[in-house]
């Protein structure tokens, strides 16, 4: 055994480490403001990410050190000979508990934020009673149906309903839910700086609550690979005041209902007439 | 050491080599099949032309009156860098690009004033971040301080570039609808060389606003795979809308010279003229050819690019947008009750495609339908576009609209018809208050369970 074997596997915990140490600096990390989620159950999320981390680096640090010392004893010693040992109860015992003890606690630690995250019955009951939009994903758009001002989300789609393409509004500083469909075939929810990720699967309407803590424009983006065309699936969600998520739908009834001469109309043949120039 | 580092970097090589076996489209662009099905004779000088006119992929080329933008952009030379008599390319500092974009490799570089003016150069390196320019050297040209250059075709190129990255692999290279991933698709992507589009603001004969194409391509085409590019920002849509026009001045430029020449020149006329009926020989049909070529085809060309140009230019105009004169009437149940007679009757016979309960199963999805562009009758029953697609009637009960959801989306599709399909313009023969009882009418049957 060379000594270079000494250096290969020295070299992968310390470029672990130095990387990991480096990540918030270079922005290696979680996105968005400093690696801090912009939902509640997000930060819950990091939170327990960070101590899967940190025992998983305890582990690998100590074992690659151990195989890096006795590759070094090794390397050095050339008058000691190998005695062949079979079996150590009291090793076997120890590597078996200690594992099992931490996968145990990280399995019961998880629970609530799983709960809270995934059980129905958990969900913040404002945002279960009145779904904020319904949103389906389609090869390769995100298309949003919204209640109109002042009722409730329906099953099916109403007269009065408001919809958009790629653009989901959303205010901050309270739970939302959306019923997440899929058109054709499987695609996923994923919004990063929230940590929300749900398949949409076609013939399922799926609930998906989250709570937005700041206002912002983050990327709504397809986790799945769903065909040719998977990376322009890409949408933004707006995260602003309930004010200003009024004014939002607001501007969107009147958009939706113009008929080329209302209120709108000025603004409208303004835009329209652009082209002219 | 014997690390095996040789077969570590074979073994880590073979995924990449397993990856590189993707099929590239070609860098080119495609002419029409009726320009192929031209003798050689006659189709030489139209591609001939039509690469003169609009260049290829790499160099897209400028021609005068065309009403799409090729963005010029005037520079000034700041200073000029020294260079050894063996250095090929000369290098210097030119202000007044801030604004193009990054990829001004390979455009035309005309001189417009020092010792080079009227030259052309072509750009061989440059540099967004510091400003410098390398161009080829020549006697011709000898830059100082303070000359003045125009970049050709910036715009141009910008909006190749994005419509190369997100509209190509669909509509393909040249806009002719057959890019990689369109045998996938049905409804199948637009060509856009017949220069028709469908969801228009604009008049039954005018062609699309530049307005509507980035409406199109901001939301999207609900029920079709033309997805929302609504992250682009304004600046790229209107650029890729430029470009896309752009392709289809070329289309419809081509179409125009090869249907002056289809019925005389084309193999199978030449066939029919000089069989033993036609009683022709080839010399005389070539005789023939050449002369038209030398007298008649400048100003063919000629007026084709200038009659395209002027549509593209005069849809633009407010005047071609269609424009309620009433505001939409109430939409009460009577007005729908109006509107669903209106659908009834003889005057509209929107019953006769749609069908009497607007599922998109009239009678006239029974029938053998005459090619208009042909005169043949289609080998399938049904209605067909003008694309040759096979076209069903849009099925009013599934609230999805292609153009747009807002009445005036419904009026205008009334009102104008929708370019390139059987569905007709009714806008001379219906009032407003009519038009607007039947928008209310079939805007109301996605939400009408019963009939
Ligand atoms: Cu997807």
């Amino acid at each position: 055994m060379g000594k270079g074997w000494c250096l290969f596997f020295l070299f992968w915990p310390v470029a672990a480490v130095v990387s990991c140490a480096m990540a918030p600096f270079v922005g290696w990390s979680f996105p968005y403001d400093n690696a801090q989620a912009a939902s509640n159950l997000g930060i819950r999320i990091d939170d327990l990410f960070y101590i899967i981390l940190i025992v998983t680096a305890i582990v690998f640090v100590g074992t690659q050190a151990v195989l890096v010392y006795a590759l070094w004893r090794g390397a050095n010693n050339r008058e000691e000979r190998a005695t062949n040992v079979h079996g150590n109860h009291k090793l076997e015992l120890i590597w078996s508990i200690i594992p099992g003890a931490i996968l145990l606690f990280l399995a019961i630690y998880q629970m609530n934020i799983w709960a809270d995250f995934r059980i129905k019955k958990y969900y913040p009951e404002a945002a279960v009673k009145d779904p904020l939009a319904e949103v389906t994903a389609r090869q390769f758009e995100w298309r949003f149906r919204y209640p109109a001002i002042g009722k409730k989300l329906q099953q099916k789609p109403q007269p009065d309903d408001l919809y958009s393409v790629n653009e989901l509004h959303v205010p901050f500083g309270k739970p939302v839910m959306i019923q997440l469909r899929s058109d054709d075939v499987q695609h996923s929810f994923f919004l990063p700086a929230l940590r929300i990720k749900q398949d949409a699967l076609p013939g399922l309407q799926i609930p998906v609550w989250f709570e937005a803590n700041k206002p912002g424009t983050y990327d709504l983006v397809c986790a799945e690979l769903c065909g040719w065309g998977h990376y322009k699936m890409k949408a933004h969600v707006i995260v602003q005041s309930e004010d200003e998520y009024q004014a939002y739908l607001k501007n969107l009834t009147q958009k939706q209902f113009y008929d080329g001469l209302g209120k709108i109309a000025a603004k409208e043949t303004g835009t329209e007439s652009e082209a002219v120039e | 050491m014997r690390f095996g580092f040789r077969r570590l970097i074979l073994l880590s090589l073979i995924p990449l080599i397993s990856f590189t076996g993707c099929e590239q489209p070609q860098v080119k662009f495609v002419f029409s099949q009726k320009t192929n099905e031209l003798i050689p004779e006659a189709a030489k000088p139209v591609k001939e032309a039509l690469v003169r006119q609009f260049g290829n992929p790499f160099e897209l080329t400028q021609f005068e009156g065309l009403p799409t933008d090729f963005g010029d952009v005037q520079g000034t030379v700041k200073s000029v860098e020294s260079s050894g008599k063996d250095q090929p390319l000369i290098r210097f500092q030119a202000t007044g690009l801030e604004n193009a974009y990054d990829k001004l490799l390979g455009l035309p570089l005309e001189w417009t004033s020092g010792k080079g003016q009227g030259h052309i150069s072509r750009i061989k390196e440059y540099d967004f971040e510091t400003g410098t320019i390398a161009v080829e050297k020549s006697p011709e040209i000898d830059p100082q301080s303070g000359d003045t250059f125009l970049v050709e075709c910036v715009r141009l190129q910008f909006g190749r570039d994005l419509y190369n990255r997100h509209c190509m692999h669909c509509h393909g290279m040249s806009g002719e609808g057959t890019g990689p991933t369109s045998r996938y698709l049905n409804p199948p992507p637009r060509d856009f060389r017949l220069g028709i589009y469908k969801y228009t603001s604009t008049k039954p004969t005018s062609k699309a606003q530049e307005a509507d194409l980035a409406r199109t391509v901001k939301e999207g085409i609900a029920g079709t795979y033309m997805p929302s590019f609504k992250l682009l920002t304004d600046d790229e849509v209107s650029a890729i809308v430029n470009y896309v026009i752009w392709l289809s001045i070329r289309g419809e430029t081509e179409k125009k010279l090869v249907d002056e020449l289809f019925l005389d020149y084309s193999e199978t006329a030449l066939a029919e003229r000089t069989s033993e009926d036609g009683g022709e020989t080839r010399e005389e049909v070539l005789e023939e050819l050449k002369e038209y070529m030398e007298l008649d085809f400048p100003d063919t060309l000629e007026f084709a690019t200038s009659s395209v140009a002027e549509a593209w230019e005069e849809a633009n105009l407010e005047d071609a947008i269609v424009t309620p004169q009433t505001p939409r009437v109430a939409d009460t149940p009577e007005s729908r009750e109006r509107g669903r007679k209106l659908y009834l009757s003889q005057k509209t016979k929107c019953a006769s495609c749609h069908g009497p309960q607007g599922r998109g199963n009239g009678t006239a999805t029974q029938d053998f339908w005459t090619n208009p562009a042909t005169n043949e009758k289609y080998s399938e029953r049904g209605l067909h576009d003008i694309w040759g697609n096979l076209l069903p009637p849009r099925n009013l009960h599934r609230g999805i609209y292609r153009g747009g959801r807002r009445p005036i989306d419904t009026y205008r599709r009334l009102y104008s018809g929708i370019k390139g399909t059987p569905m007709p313009a009714f806008g001379g023969s219906l009032t407003d208050e009519e038009l607007w009882d039947m928008v209310n009418y079939v805007m109301s049957l996605p939400y009408d369970g019963n009939r």
